[in-house]
């Protein structure tokens, strides 16, 4: 185990990318036939917070990160998609390491609320937990700031 | 010019190195006498062949320039000065002295600057490049007192990790100034909450229907709060009656036992939303309306476009949340209070 780690990365992309991918989505969307009814409200609801969520997945590093895969794959699993990601060698360390390294019961619960929050966390430890969730806070918060943008232009008068 | 230097030269002008160079000779003076005083004597009678860099004082004439860096400034403007001086074609005995003579002092002078150079970089080692920087990436040192078996060690290394992640993720949540770790961590909680329900908001939002949302922080102030603006439009109300919203007051206290969520989302479906009750107070003074009667808020409120009602009661068990209630001030004087209902959205 190394004694100094490498700087943490969590840079994320750009409002540009995002607002991309979450318009391609929401294009997408309209596509469908049965969108636009106005009777099945809460369907659209859902699939527009699916979309949301799902090219926020994609915009901030696709399969680079732990959380967006595991979004991608819930999401691919509801529309019974078949996903491939890249075998990642880092893994198999990951592992071996997991029985020794997730003591402390004192911050566990917290540990284990966070990770029913952020996708994916159910199979990281502690630290890398923690990483994945200073990324995601910050894909989320671009997120929320394109979809404010849009409703904000979009919205009439 | 080198060329010229390079010329094999007739061995009349052969010398020792005491007094003058040939041509392509004084180069290797140059260049080896001054770390190598030794050498230059024995080497220095030799007629040089035509190749004449080849040989292994190849590696001292590309060392020595190497070796005077490290060297003071004032030992660095000898050599440099003496190399300079050894370019030119002209007289070979000037520079010769200052390096003869300097050879040998000269040497000794730069090892004598290069220790206290080291000395003054701290660094303990004689000579050579410093080792230090990567004997403490190969080893991790314990501290004095402290365990070194691996276990802690380990445990360490974590905690630390850990703590540094803490700390960006400080940075990145609102009010996170708390120092302790568990109600940092209850803080990034409620954020990533907060977020993924303004996602949800959002997308619920774009159907161009919802009501004006507040945020549900009751505990955090007004930290996280922030309403996304909703064009209220086209909601077709209906009548609801006084027992409706005691149900629904308590339906909504039952949900919030367990997840804020879904007990925003209910009062969404019914087209209600939580605010605290500092907001609702400011907002009641504003149209000025008194908070504890049921007052139907149409002829008031022509002025404003939104009209925001208050309901008449205040659950208790909600400590600092009340029902409100958002609606067009085309449909309000339909009911009796100051509920109204959009139809488009239910709960899901």
């Amino acid at each position: 185990m190394a004694s100094a780690d490498k700087p943490i990365n969590t840079d994320v992309p750009e409002k540009d990318v995002f607002t991309l991918h979450f318009l391609q989505s929401l294009s997408n969307l309209r596509r469908q036939n049965t969108f636009n009814s106005p009777e099945k409200t809460n369907d659209r609801v859902k699939k527009i917070k699916k979309a949301a969520y799902v090219s926020m997945a994609r915009a901030a590093g696709g399969t680079n990160r732990l959380w967006s895969r595991a979004l991608l794959r819930r999401a691919a699993k509801e529309n019974s998609k078949v996903v491939r990601f890249p075998r990642r060698k880092k893994r198999v360390t990951c592992l071996r390491r997991r029985r020794s390294n997730r003591r402390d019961p004192v911050e566990e619960e917290e540990a284990e609320r966070l990770r029913n929050l952020v996708p994916g966390g159910g199979g990281m430890e502690t630290s890398k937990l923690m990483e994945e969730t200073a990324h995601y806070i910050k894909c989320l918060s671009m997120q929320v700031k394109v979809m404010q943008c849009l409703v904000d232009g979009l919205a009439p008068k | 010019m080198l060329d010229s230097l390079l010329t094999p030269s007739t061995s009349s002008h052969m010398q020792t190195s005491a007094t003058t160079f040939d041509h392509e000779d004084f180069l290797n003076h140059i260049f080896a006498s001054a770390p190598w005083p030794s050498v230059d004597e024995t080497h220095a009678p030799q007629p040089p062949p035509s190749d004449v860099f080849v040989d292994s004082r190849n590696q001292q004439i590309m060392m020595m320039p190497l070796s005077s860096h490290h060297q003071n400034d004032n030992v660095d403007g000898s050599s440099a000065h003496a190399l300079y001086s050894g370019f030119s074609a002209t007289g070979s005995r000037p520079f010769h002295i200052p390096q003869g003579s300097g050879g040998g002092p000269m040497h000794q002078q730069g090892q004598t600057q290069r220790q206290p150079q080291q000395q003054a970089s701290a660094s303990t080692d004689t000579g050579g490049t410093a080792v230090s920087p990567s004997q403490s990436r190969t080893k991790v040192r314990a501290r004095r007192g402290q365990a070194t078996d691996p276990h802690s060690i380990a445990e360490r290394l974590r905690r630390e990790r850990i703590a540094e992640r803490m700390k960006a993720l400080q940075e990145l949540v609102p009010n996170g100034n708390k120092t302790d770790k568990a109600s940092m961590l209850d803080e990034i909680i409620d954020y990533v909450k907060f977020l993924q329900l303004q996602v949800k908001v959002l997308s619920m939002s774009r159907l161009g229907g919802a009501a004006y949302v507040s945020s549900q922080s009751s505990e955090a102030g007004g930290s996280h709060g922030s309403a996304s603006s909703a064009v209220a439009g086209g909601n077709q109300p209906t009548g609801n009656s006084n027992d409706g919203l005691t149900m629904t007051e308590h339906q909504v206290a039952k949900l919030m036992e367990e997840d804020m969520g879904s007990a925003m989302q209910y009062l969404q479906g019914k087209g209600l939303c939580l605010m605290p009750i500092s907001l609702a107070t400011a907002i009641s003074t504003a149209t000025s309306h008194t908070r504890n009667s049921l007052i139907p808020g149409a002829g008031d409120v022509g002025g404003r476009p939104s009209s925001s009602n208050l309901s008449g009661k205040t659950v208790q068990t909600m400590n600092t949340l009340k029902l409100n209630s958002n609606g067009n001030c085309m449909a309000e004087g339909s009911s009796s209070i100051a509920v109204k209902e959009a139809v488009s959205i239910s709960k899901p």
